[in-house]
């Protein structure tokens, strides 16, 4: 017997709920805070101290290799555009309006945050990205299979992808100059072109003590918040500024949890799913058929019992109608003999009469 | 039958048509501007008198005071066509002295409201309102406040004691508890706002009532005693209309004295602030004086503020009266040190001193100078400085601080051209363009000039080399200070992660006090404007 489409949804169902059930337990074994790998780099950019000269733009297009950009860096009369990372620039400064009581414009940076919890590379399947101990998160192109989950996935939509390259397209985001400099001991190549030392580069923990420092000697220069030091569970780049990081086309609505937590239940449970249920369903699977083998034996047994009893119960009425037919025969052959007898005593009788 | 349904598929596709674009429409914002927005204006009162009691069935109405003050006034008719008098005072309420309940607040303004307008109908002009509720009862009112609060500031109250010829009772008054009486008391008098608080309480009317009851009255009289008397027709009547305090067009135009002589009301010229400590356990005992007295110009700081208000901000007595080293309750246990340092107030000497700093011709150099409360030594004798060789034995406190502040020097220059260098010469980023010339006795000259009228300055900056400790900051003033190099390198040094490199070090001290002085060039965004291009 086949198992029937109604029964397979049902053990489906009850493995699905089963597995969030037990998903949950899953998560709290995993819920432990990520403060980062120790002495990771970062890079802390001061908002109050950028002019958007567009140096920094330059410089990470000429260190990446990136394809000459379609308005010269020197033309700011881009700046009145808002933009966004595309696979030929890694980052871009924004301008943005200043608000009342500041009349100079204020400026924002746009680029990969590389995220202490990277979203990106919880949700890339054939792990690309990795989040080197350094803090860089880099991506490795020769794995990745072009879903784009990444870009999906990340909150401050950062990576792009190679739209244009029609055999090889890549995502294409900030590495932290990670491989092409880092590791010969050189700056990312817009923290060394700043002028103001917008970009202030070093161990993040030092980052942050800087940040602080900066918040207390100037209380009215800052707003008192340190984006990325929390932010999607916290950032290797952090962020000061004057203004309510909004202002600067920063999202405030992220919260605090590194993007993979949110994912972890489900994640968690898929080994589980993967591993147990197969089997599960499996023994379910052969439990019922075996079921089904016994039921059918001994039916057959049954059937066999039976016969056999309606065969032996046969042969004894045929075998008793023998008997009985014998009898008859023999009595009849015995009343006939006797009757031959009679007949022939009969005849003596006569003869002798 | 066809037909019929293609005509109901079309006022169907209509009907969607029309409510996706009501919804995207309020979700986008879009509002009709024009003559929906509403009209900004100073005389804007909102009628709800009954919220008294309970709440409102209706909206609250938005009145404008001016424009009943005209049409009144083209009748003939003068104020007490609205407001009651009682007592010789008129009352702010409109044709009732009190509120005494609902129904016949609620009758007061339906019946005389539109009775007026009807007559003005009547008469063929253009009258408020007489039909439906609605018109004046707004939910969305026509017209916003947008009223200012007018400062009486020294050169008005100038103006006033001029016109009422020294007459201070005109005005000023206290409040005797026992007769319950207003009484004047000469040589006690002081801001309004040190008795008519924000809020109406017991005895003591709020400070808007009082300005409104007290001012308006005395203008009118004046504009009355204009009319009629003939001696009179010169002198000046203050406004009577809430533009003329509140709108702030109508502020601007208000004569303002330059030199206005000082009040006469008896204060010191200087003041010598001690640190007095008294032993509550020893009876009689002489006090001990803690630290160097401070000697403090008082005729001076009158001419820097445009009111006393400014540091008297509860009364008139002298700071120790209310503040002492302990704290009293007097002063809400805000010790004097507390009320003489505390940074970003406006009333204590280092708030109302770091405030200076922030204007344009301060904030080049002290913008990039975080201002705290803890300070070094050499900065606290500038005003605790020690006492001189006392000539007589004991002089008196304010004698003392007499002495004191003569001797004080002001610093106007700086060392001589010849120890300052005039250019110099930064050859950092000389692999992309050539070296920097910069112009290093020039701006100098230009931060020696700003401070020229700045007595503020000229005294804290106490010595010859105090102006280059801007640019060569932690280190001591010096002719020979260290070099940018002394301290700044490459960036990001682990050992020094609050040091800027040199290159941000040019740039941040350059940009920053360009920036904060407000000037324009060099353009911070044209390298080349300080940079020049490297010859190839």
């Amino acid at each position: 017997m086949s198992i029937s489409r109604r029964k397979f949804l049902g053990w489906l169902t009850a493995a699905g709920l089963s597995s969030s059930a037990f998903g949950k337990v899953a998560h709290a074994a995993t819920t432990r805070h990520f403060e980062g790998h120790p002495d990771s780099l970062g890079v802390l950019y001061d908002n109050t101290k950028c002019i958007g000269c567009r140096t920094c733009e330059a410089a990470c297009n000429k260190v990446n290799d990136l394809p000459p950009p379609d308005r010269p860096f020197d033309d700011l009369s881009v700046l009145d555009n808002k933009r966004r990372t595309d696979p030929k620039k890694y980052m871009v400064i924004n301008k943005y309006d200043g608000s009342v009581n500041v009349e100079t414009p204020l400026f924002g940076r746009t680029g990969c945050n590389h995220c202490l919890e990277p979203a990106c590379a919880s949700s890339c399947f054939v792990r690309a990205y990795t989040k080197t101990e350094s803090g860089a998160v880099t991506y490795d192109s020769s794995v990745c299979v072009g879903c784009r989950y990444c870009m999906l996935a990340c909150p401050f939509n950062i990576p792009t992808f190679e739209y244009d390259a029609a055999l090889t397209p890549r995502i294409r985001k900030c590495t932290m100059c990670y491989d092409t400099r880092l590791v010969k001991g050189e700056l990312p190549g817009c923290v060394e072109a700043c002028p103001t030392e917008s970009f202030t580069f070093g161990k993040r923990i030092d980052l942050l003590r800087i940040a602080r420092e900066r918040i207390r000697r100037y209380p009215g220069r800052y707003l008192d918040h340190i984006y990325g030091q929390n932010e999607m569970g916290g950032t290797s780049w952090l962020y000061l500024s004057g203004v309510p990081f909004k202002q600067i086309g920063m999202r405030e609505d992220l919260g605090i949890t590194p993007a993979p937590q949110f994912t972890s239940s489900a994640l968690a449970a898929v080994p589980m799913v993967v591993g147990t249920w197969p089997l599960l369903l499996m023994g379910i699977y052969a439990v019922s058929k075996r079921k089904d083998k016994i039921a059918k034996e001994e039916k057959e047994q049954a059937l066999a019992e039976v016969t056999a009893q309606v065969k032996a119960e046969a042969d004894q009425k045929v075998s008793e109608a023998w008997k009985k037919a014998a009898q008859e025969k023999e009595k009849a052959i015995e009343a006939a003999v006797k009757q031959a007898l009679e007949a022939a005593a009969d005849v003596e009788t006569e003869e002798n009469s | 039958m066809k037909k019929r349904r293609s005509l109901l598929l079309l006022s169907g596709i209509f009907f969607a048509a029309a409510i996706v674009a009501f919804f995207t429409s309020k979700v986008q914002g879009v509002e009709e501007v024009g003559n929906d927005s509403p009209l900004m204006r100073a005389d804007v009162i909102t009628i709800d008198a009954l919220k008294g009691f309970g709440d409102l069935e209706q909206p609250p109405v938005v009145f404008l005071h001016d424009l009943h003050t005209d049409a009144v006034e083209k009748q003939n008719k003068d104020c007490s066509a609205c407001h009651l008098s009682e007592e010789n005072r008129q009352s702010p309420k409109f044709k009732r002295l009190k509120n005494t309940s609902r129904q016949q607040v609620m009758d007061i303004y339906h019946v005389d409201c539109m009775q007026c307008h009807r007559e003005v109908q009547k008469a063929g002009e253009k009258a408020g309102p007489v039909e439906k509720c609605g018109q004046c009862h707004q939910g969305k009112p026509k017209a916003i406040s947008d009223r200012e609060l007018i400062v009486f500031d020294k050169s008005l109250h100038f103006r006033h004691t001029e016109a009422t010829k020294d007459t201070c009772e005109t005005c000023h008054h206290r409040y005797d508890e026992v007769t319950k009486k207003l009484f004047y008391a000469k040589g006690k008098e002081g801001s309004c706002v040190y008795c008519h608080k924000q809020q109406t309480e017991e005895n003591r009317i709020s400070k808007r009532l009082a300005s409104h009851l007290s001012c308006i009255k005395c203008h009118r009289e004046t504009l009355a005693k204009k009319k009629t008397t003939p001696q009179a027709k010169d002198q000046k009547a203050g406004p009577i209309k809430c533009s003329g305090c509140h709108a702030s067009e109508q502020l601007q135009l208000i004569k303002k004295i330059k030199d206005v002589p000082r009040m006469k009301r008896n204060q010191p010229d200087v003041v010598l602030i001690q640190a007095v400590q008294i032993d509550a356990n020893k009876k009689g005992a002489p006090a001990t004086i803690l630290m160097n007295a401070v000697p403090f110009d008082h005729k001076s700081h009158e001419k820097y503020n445009d009111t006393c208000r400014v540091c008297h901000h509860a009364d008139l007595n002298t700071c120790s009266s209310c503040h002492s080293v302990a704290g009293k309750k007097e002063g809400n246990f805000v010790r004097s040190e507390q009320a003489m340092h505390q940074l970003n107030s406006e009333r204590s000497c280092l708030g109302c001193h770091g405030s200076r700093q922030s204007k344009p011709s301060c904030a080049g150099c002290h913008a990039s100078i975080p201002l705290e409360s803890k300070q070094q030594t050499s900065y606290c004798v500038q005003c605790h400085a020690k006492p001189p060789q006392r000539s007589t034995a004991n002089p008196k406190p304010e004698q003392l601080a007499r002495m004191m502040l003569k001797s004080r020097t002001a610093m106007t220059d700086t060392y001589r051209d010849k120890d300052i260098p005039e250019t110099v010469t930064i050859k950092d980023l000389s692999d992309q363009y050539e070296p920097v010339y910069f112009p290093h006795r020039r701006i100098i000259r230009r931060l020696v000039t700003e401070t020229k009228n700045d007595k503020l300055a000229q005294y804290f900056h106490s010595q010859k080399g105090t102006i280059c400790q801007a640019c060569h900051h932690n280190s001591p003033a010096t002719k020979k200070p260290p070099r940018c190099y002394s301290c700044h390198g490459k960036p990001f040094n682990e050992t020094e992660i609050l040091r800027p490199g040199m290159k941000g070090a040019y740039h941040q001290q350059c940009f920053g006090c360009h920036q904060q002085m407000g000037i324009k060039k060099p353009d911070s965004l044209n390298c080349i404007e300080c940079h020049r291009e490297q010859k190839k």
